[in-house]
């Protein structure tokens, strides 16, 4: 070592970051096995703190999640909109356009779909009323994935703003529409929508609406959309470099549009299938959030669409399991939101590592691997 | 290939789950104390101090009156009204877990409540503060809620001798009758000992929001309201006066305890008492009632002992004196000539308005309010009362 070089280290910060050329699959898991572990060491810290012994609470977790059939159904239920909706999202973040606007894109298809269910249940038969819907929805979130989308193509305005304010929007939309034109009459003044009709639920498969179905489905098309079609490839190459897309010859702006309106149209379908399959209704939680969970189920599987389907159950696994040992362990809310937060927080964390080493000063000099 | 066995894994992980459904039919056992399992769904939980851990209270004095252990009680907690799957997925797990009565504490878990009623004849199902048993024929499906304009008049009381300057404050949390019917009853409690008081009105449009509930209360003593009340599920009004330095009356639970300089007395409901009659009726055999709503008579609807420290004097004797009144049945609370804020006889209508049900004609007209169905149906804005938006 030149003694420049010693002189130079004196001036170093005590951590240094330092950028990793590549990771071997076996030390990437390793890694995120590593992450796991800490936050169940953390969120355990903060069970006792409470007073609760933390094995059979996080035992309790996933009993809620998986103990019977009855609440794996639930947990699928929960886990079909996180992935539908990741799905969408992950399209966008792909081209590194930041469409974090999933909630207000479902909830303006559900607000489409409801239209159907409500007023012209009785003018189409079961399935073609299904259909109808569907596609309703899918038009509706995307249109409202595609106006930010056309105003970043035109004018290059920021879209992550755009979509997030879009979904005040729409969350008003649903309100203006519950507390006016579409409220129940049968409520005697509460604001409320109508149940739908059973001609416009979905049929259930396995005791689970279908949508699960169309969720698995899904997960292969966008697996294989991204990686074996043209457009697919487009994406990828707008997401690493925009130059290099013009420089190929690519439409930058379309392949923006294109892409939000199938980012939209897939949230949008996720508020269909919440409505339709699960709700039977239309309120202001129907989107409950799932928009900005997809964000990190899309990241959390590193836009991979396969390991989403994990992911998505994952989520799904806390969220049950934060209800359960609320009900068993009298855990208030607030305390299981943290937990589950935890746990998420270092999992989305060790994101990091994977990426990048800590050099401390004076140690020794780490070889890259 | 890694991918395609994952996509195997996947799909028969959803088909195994699936493929081991159904269960949890066959429910012909006769109800015992032994097996009675109770159900409750809880729209927040403990930390509210509030509407749900007074509901809560209700149950364990059910579960202590009745001589039950205390796993029999099954709550779920935090099951948000509004959001439907979460709703159904809280009463469907109650009778999976095999519980033969499920309470149902909010009123937006009205349309769920009917669905399982319907879908679950074999249980028994009592939703506070609704009104669709009363519209329905299923004989399994039971309403419940306390007289509790009653108690909200009486505390009224304490509100208008304490305020100083006359303006009260109130934070409510729909346009909805339940709600307009207990602001109301609170107003004319405070103008009965104070004819120059009137009221500003919020809405919060939810049940229960800590956050929201305070802003609003923040908003209301800004305004300059220097006494507020609320109907609303959590204490945060209560707090909020509590840092203005102004005063507050509560509801559901005792808020003096958390506010101590600031809570006069709070309205409460005693959900125990019902839900014992009708945990013993089930045991029994006995019929429950279609709609139960009793009031002050039983201690149904009561008060919160009076924070002396800081009511005005005469308080109490003046709420001892119009107790009695009530319970006598001397004093009815929607009575009179009550007007609206143009001057006209007001008037309580059906839902949208289009229909006339009561004119509060002249001094002899008097409004049985809970007395059929028990969901409150007084749904007039009278003058006094000013509706902020």
């Amino acid at each position: 070592m030149s003694a420049t070089k010693v002189a130079a280290r004196a001036h170093e910060p005590f951590v240094r970051i330092i950028k990793k050329d590549t990771i071997s699959r076996g030390r990437a898991y390793m890694i995120r096995a590593l992450a796991l572990l800490a936050s169940l060491v953390a969120g355990a810290l903060l069970l006792l703190a409470l007073g609760h012994n933390p094995l059979p609470v996080y035992r309790d977790m996933v009993i809620g999640a998986f103990g019977s059939a009855f609440v794996t159904k639930e947990t699928v239920r929960i886990a079909i909109p996180l992935l539908i909706a990741g799905l969408g999202v992950a399209l966008a973040f792909k081209m590194r356009f930041w469409n974090i606007g999933a909630e207000g894109q479902i909830l303006m298809g559900a607000v489409c779909a409801t239209y159907f269910a409500l007023y012209q249940y009785q003018t189409l038969p079961q399935a073609l009323l299904l259909i109808v819907m569907a596609l309703a929805a899918m038009a509706g979130g995307a249109i409202w994935g595609l106006i930010p989308a056309l105003f970043k193509a035109r004018w290059n305005t920021n879209e992550t703003l755009f979509t997030l304010m879009f979904n005040y929007i729409a969350l008003e939309c649903v309100r203006f529409l519950q507390y006016g034109p579409w409220i129940d009459p049968k409520q005697r003044g509460f604001p409320k929508i109508a149940m739908f009709e059973p001609a416009a639920r979905l049929p259930k498969v396995f005791d689970v609406h279908i949508g699960w179905i169309v969720a698995v489905v899904l997960v292969a098309l966008v697996y294989l959309y991204l990686t074996k079609s043209k457009q697919g490839y487009e994406i990828t190459v707008v997401g690493e470099s925009i130059p290099t897309a013009r420089y190929a010859g690519m439409s930058v702006s379309r392949v923006f549009l294109r892409t939000m309106v199938i980012s939209g149209a897939l949230c949008g379908l996720t508020g269909y299938l919440v409505v339709a399959g699960a709700n039977y209704t239309l309120s202001e939680s129907t989107a409950g959030g799932v928009g900005f969970t997809a964000i990190t189920v899309a990241w959390l599987s590193n836009l991979n669409p396969i390991v989403m389907v994990i992911v998505a159950v994952f989520i799904a696994m806390l969220q049950r399991g934060s209800n359960t040992i609320q009900t068993t362990f009298k855990i208030p809310l607030a305390a299981a939101d943290v937990l589950t937060g935890l746990i998420l927080f270092f999992m989305l964390g060790c994101e990091f590592f994977l990426n990048y080493a800590l050099v401390i000063r004076d140690g020794k000099e780490k070889p890259n691997e | 290939m890694k991918k395609a066995i994952t996509l195997v894994l996947m799909a028969a992980l959803m088909l195994s789950l699936a493929a081991c459904s159904s269960g949890g039919d066959g429910k012909a056992e006769a109800v015992t104390k032994d097996n009675l399992k109770v159900g409750v769904v809880h729209i927040m939980d403990l930390g509210d101090q509030g509407y749900t851990y007074n509901h809560d209270q209700g149950a364990k004095k059910m579960i202590a009156e009745l001589g039950l252990r205390e796993d029999q009680y099954i709550p779920k907690f935090n099951i948000n009204d509004t959001d439907v799957a979460a709703t159904n997925a809280a009463i469907n797990e109650l009778v999976n877990e095999g519980c033969q009565i499920i309470f149902a504490t909010s009123f937006s878990y009205g349309t769920q409540v009917v669905e399982a009623a319907k879908a679950q004849p074999g249980v028994v199902f009592c939703h506070a503060t609704g009104s669709d048993a009363h519209f329905n024929d299923l004989t399994n499906l039971h309403n419940y809620f306390a007289k509790i304009h009653q108690a909200r008049y009486l505390a009224g009381i304490a509100a208008g001798l304490k305020t100083e300057n006359n303006h009260l404050g109130y934070v409510a949390a729909f346009p909805y009758a339940e709600v307009i019917s207990g602001y109301t009853a609170f107003f004319l409690g405070a103008k009965s000992v104070n004819p120059d008081v009137y009221m500003d009105v919020m809405y919060a449009d939810t049940w229960g929001d800590a956050l929201k509930e305070r802003e609003i209360a923040e908003a209301l003593l800004n305004r300059g309201c220097d006494v507020i009340s609320q109907h609303s599920d959590s204490v945060s009004p209560a707090l909020a006066a509590e840092a203005a330095g102004k005063w507050h009356v509560g509801y559901n639970n005792d808020m003096a305890p958390a506010a101590p300089n600031a809570s006069l007395i709070s309205a409460r409901i005693d959900w125990g008492i019902y839900m014992t009659y009708a945990v013993k009726a089930l045991l029994e055999g006995q019929t429950i009632s279609v709609d139960w709503g009793e009031g002050l008579e039983t201690g149904a609807a009561y008060l919160s002992p009076l924070n002396t420290a800081i009511a005005a004097p005469g308080t109490q004797e003046a709420i001892d004196a119009a107790a009695a009144r009530i319970i006598s049945g001397d004093l009815k609370i929607f009575s009179g000539a009550l007007k609206d804020a143009s001057g006209n006889p007001a008037v309580i209508t059906n839902w949208d308005g289009s229909e006339v049900l009561f004119t509060f004609e002249n001094e002899n007209s008097v409004f049985l309010e809970s007395d059929e169905i028990s969901a409150p149906a007084f749904n007039a804005i009278i003058d006094g009362i000013n509706i902020v938006s």
